[in-house]
């Protein structure tokens, strides 16, 4: 009896001829999740098993495992000889740890034959097993339909594998399997959303983020990586890009019209972020804009903004309300970081009246007004770069 | 490095770091074990106690070691009030730490429990008059710091606790020392209760103390295996307790010149940044106040973004107290003294320590004016 992880994938199996693909990326993942534990990952017919976990980690691990994108559920089970005792054995064992301390519990037993080669069918197995474990438990009693728990039994090439228990993952493909992307992140609620939803995808996600010292603090920018590391926890090791961008914001302010300072920063935070995406393959940018929420995201100030940049701009909460967002980022548990009170940029730059409806041609007139190109290299040749995960 | 925010806590003394490391490594034991070198322990504990309270003027029995200010304050307030049946007042200022202000707040909602704040005067003292129209018979507790952390603003013990006296004979006092203890001339605060807390005098963080007078009921704080005459169970700190009194050592012997050097340069400083046009001072004239603590706004500027910027040139000063920098919204002293607005905005809180320098303070000056004139180009709009 082997303690081992099931792992049953989520859009994978829609895959046709490329699925090895998708699954090897999932197997990698699996790998790394559970780094430093050494484990053996093998796939098989529509599941992934992971061998060599001790028997205290399995718990753990599983809880990993809920985490990585393209895993639809996971469960702790245990895999043993194909043959009647054995299977029996198991059971018992699982159901007697899933039981303990209840006085009664209703169950059923799911049975998967996949090696035909098995003298029982099916149905024959959750009958027989299903009688056995009455008999042991006096405190269960069978429910087809809404069972408290289910004992599963998979009947494979190798070995029959058992389990009590089913903790749903978070779906998705796994990171890797959908190309590289940069995400522009603040410090705010939305773009570590945008981020996982993206990384969800299979996409493997870098990361920008412009801050304005003095006017924004080392605080403000730890803030970020803790962001980033969140989202690390789902999207695998991330790199981070810290871009100085005082001298820009400064020259806008003094140079351009007021109303444009937000339209023009954002415009020239895409430039420098489609630079840095392009110099590390990233191949599209990702904000967490959303039609309306403030007036830089306006349909026409996204469309200034657009234009500053030729490489795909993904922008996943762009039908979201603040509080749909608000809540998927409690989920994914990056919103107890995002208001910590930090400004991500100062209020001395946002201007009492911004333009709502920006036109394409004011703002391209008002951005040649200053000569940014050095500012740029300035910025990017000062980009400090970090591994975060 | 220039290091300004010794309110905020001060560098260790190396007599005190040594104490605390020999108290660690050699006379590490428990001072409640039977056998000598714990004995020996406990006698150097007791000695040290002897040496703080006679630093105030206390007896031993009278000083209570806790783990800091915070724990001081806590205990002092909820200690006292607990014996205490029936309806009553209790009274503190819009000044206090949030140590006090915070317990205060809690109170509100205890139903025979009437919380009275009194306000501020525009130097940043406590304002007595009002203190004395809410004298009542029934005021079981006033709560009055000793020195303002934010301004160094020094409030009248004395003259509170004649008023109390006179108008709430069955009153407690109590008076948050921690930004007192050593920088003013050692004597006997004219309280009922007395919060210290060490690392704001060059020893270790995690120790403090608490004077309770004697003669009046009091709680305690947490229970257990019974030290500090019962009213403070835990393990004695023994390299806390050892470190602040080696700290202390070093302060009482050189007291006097220490202060006349952290008012030279808080004066020195108060004179420089004056240069800066609309610079003004919070909290009473610099010659006058703490000698240590030194408030200025510069209107226009962000108080944070300044701090910020002195950071990149490896000054650190901060914008208020250190408790408050995780919480948004306005300064609620500075609000008290009637600051507000572009000026409450755009303030820092200097602290300083006997090791700083004059040549230090022309340096902050003159990054200081330089900053505050380069970022004023760039207000909101």
């Amino acid at each position: 009896m082997e303690p081992v992880l099931l792992v049953r994938y989520a859009e994978i199996h829609l895959k046709g001829l490329n699925r090895p693909y998708f699954e090897r990326s999932l197997m990698k993942r699996i790998e790394l999740a559970l780094r430093p534990l050494r484990v053996k990952v093998v796939r098989e017919q529509g599941r992934v098993f992971v061998f060599g976990l001790p028997e205290s980690a399995i718990g753990e691990s599983a809880q990993k495992l809920t985490r990585v994108f393209g895993i639809h559920s996971v469960s702790p089970a245990l895999a043993v000889e194909k043959e009647w005792e054995a299977i029996e054995c198991a059971a018992k064992s699982l159901v007697a740890a899933r039981i303990a301390g209840l006085d009664q519990a209703s169950f059923k037993v799911t049975a998967r034959r996949a090696d035909k080669r098995f003298p029982m069918r099916s149905q024959e197995i959750c009958r027989l097993l299903g009688g056995r474990l009455l008999e042991a438990f006096p405190a269960l009693r069978v429910d087809v339909h809404q069972p408290d728990f289910y004992v599963g039994v998979e009947i494979r090439q190798d070995q029959a594998f058992l389990f009590a228990e089913e903790l749903l993952g978070v779906g998705g493909m796994p990171v890797g399997s959908n190309g590289h992307a940069m995400l522009l992140i603040s410090g705010g609620i939305d773009s570590p959303v945008a981020g996982y939803m993206i990384a969800k995808r299979g996409v493997s996600i870098s990361a920008v983020h412009f801050y304005s010292y003095p006017y924004t603090s080392e605080r403000a920018r730890e803030k970020v990586a803790d962001l980033t590391h969140i989202l690390a926890g789902f999207a695998g090791e991330i790199t981070l890009y810290l871009v100085p961008f005082t001298e820009i914001q400064l020259a806008i302010y003094e140079k351009c019209p007021q109303s444009e300072t937000t339209v023009l920063m954002r415009r020239l935070m895409m430039k420098i972020s489609e630079r840095i995406a392009l110099s590390c393959g990233a191949q599209a940018l990702i904000t967490g804009e959303s039609i309306g929420q403030v007036a830089s995201q306006t349909i026409e100030s996204l469309t200034v903004t657009n234009d500053a940049v030729t490489l795909p701009v993904f922008r996943p909460l762009i039908g979201f309300d603040k509080e749909e967002i608000v809540e998927y980022a409690q989920r994914i548990g990056s919103y107890d970081t995002s208001i910590l009170p930090f400004e991500d940029c100062c209020t001395v730059f946002v201007p009492q009246h911004p333009v709502t409806k920006p036109k394409l041609e004011d703002l391209r007139r008002s951005e040649a007004l200053v000569d940014f190109a050095p500012m740029i290299e300035r910025a990017i040749a000062q980009t400090e770069i970090r591994a975060v995960d | 490095m220039i290091y300004l925010d010794n309110s905020a806590t001060t560098r260790v003394l190396p007599e005190a770091a040594d104490a605390a490391c020999r108290a660690m490594t050699e006379q590490f034991y428990n001072p409640a074990s039977a056998y000598q070198p714990a004995v020996a322990t406990e006698k150097a504990v007791e000695e040290a106690r002897a040496r703080l309270s006679s630093a105030l003027g206390f007896t031993t029995e009278e000083l209570l070691y806790t783990s800091g200010g915070t724990e001081s304050n806590n205990m002092a307030i909820l200690g006292s009030l607990k014996p205490k049946r029936g309806k009553r007042r209790i009274l503190t200022t819009l000044g206090e730490h949030p140590s006090v202000y915070e317990v205060f707040r809690s109170l509100e909602n205890e139903a025979e429990t009437e919380v009275v704040f009194i306000g501020l005067n525009a130097d940043g003292t406590a304002n007595l008059e009002q203190l004395a129209a809410l004298l009542t018979a029934d005021t079981a507790l006033v709560s009055l710091m000793h020195v303002n952390n934010e301004v160094g603003a020094v409030n009248d013990l004395a003259s509170a606790a004649a008023l109390i006296r006179r108008l709430s004979p069955d009153a407690l006092l109590h008076s948050d020392g921690v930004q007192a203890f050593c920088k003013r001339p050692f004597a006997r605060p004219p309280v009922d209760l007395y919060s210290i807390s060490a690392h704001k005098f060059h020893a270790p963080k995690g120790i403090g103390a608490l004077y309770v007078r004697n003669g009046f009921k009091f709680a305690g704080g947490q229970i257990g295996g019974g030290q500090e005459r019962n009213l403070r169970s835990g393990t004695s700190n023994v390299p806390g307790i050892l470190g602040l009194d080696a700290a202390l050592a070093v302060y009482r012997s050189n007291q006097e010149r220490w202060i006349a050097q952290m008012r030279t340069c808080k004066e020195k400083l108060a004179k420089n940044l004056l240069s800066i046009p609309d610079a003004v001072i919070n909290g009473p004239a610099p010659e006058e106040g703490a000698p240590h603590i030194l408030s200025v706004s510069f209107p226009g500027v962000r108080g944070e973004v300044l701090v910020n910027a002195l950071s990149e040139r490896e000054i650190c000063v901060s914008t208020g107290s250190a408790c408050s920098t995780h919480k948004k919204g306005q300064n609620r002293i500075l609000t008290a003294m009637g600051v507000a607005g572009v000026r409450a905005e755009g303030t820092l809180r200097f602290s300083f320590c006997p090791f700083n320098t004059p040549e230090e303070i022309d340096t902050v000056s003159g990054i200081l004016s330089e900053q505050v004139a380069f970022l004023r180009r760039f207000r909101r709009r």
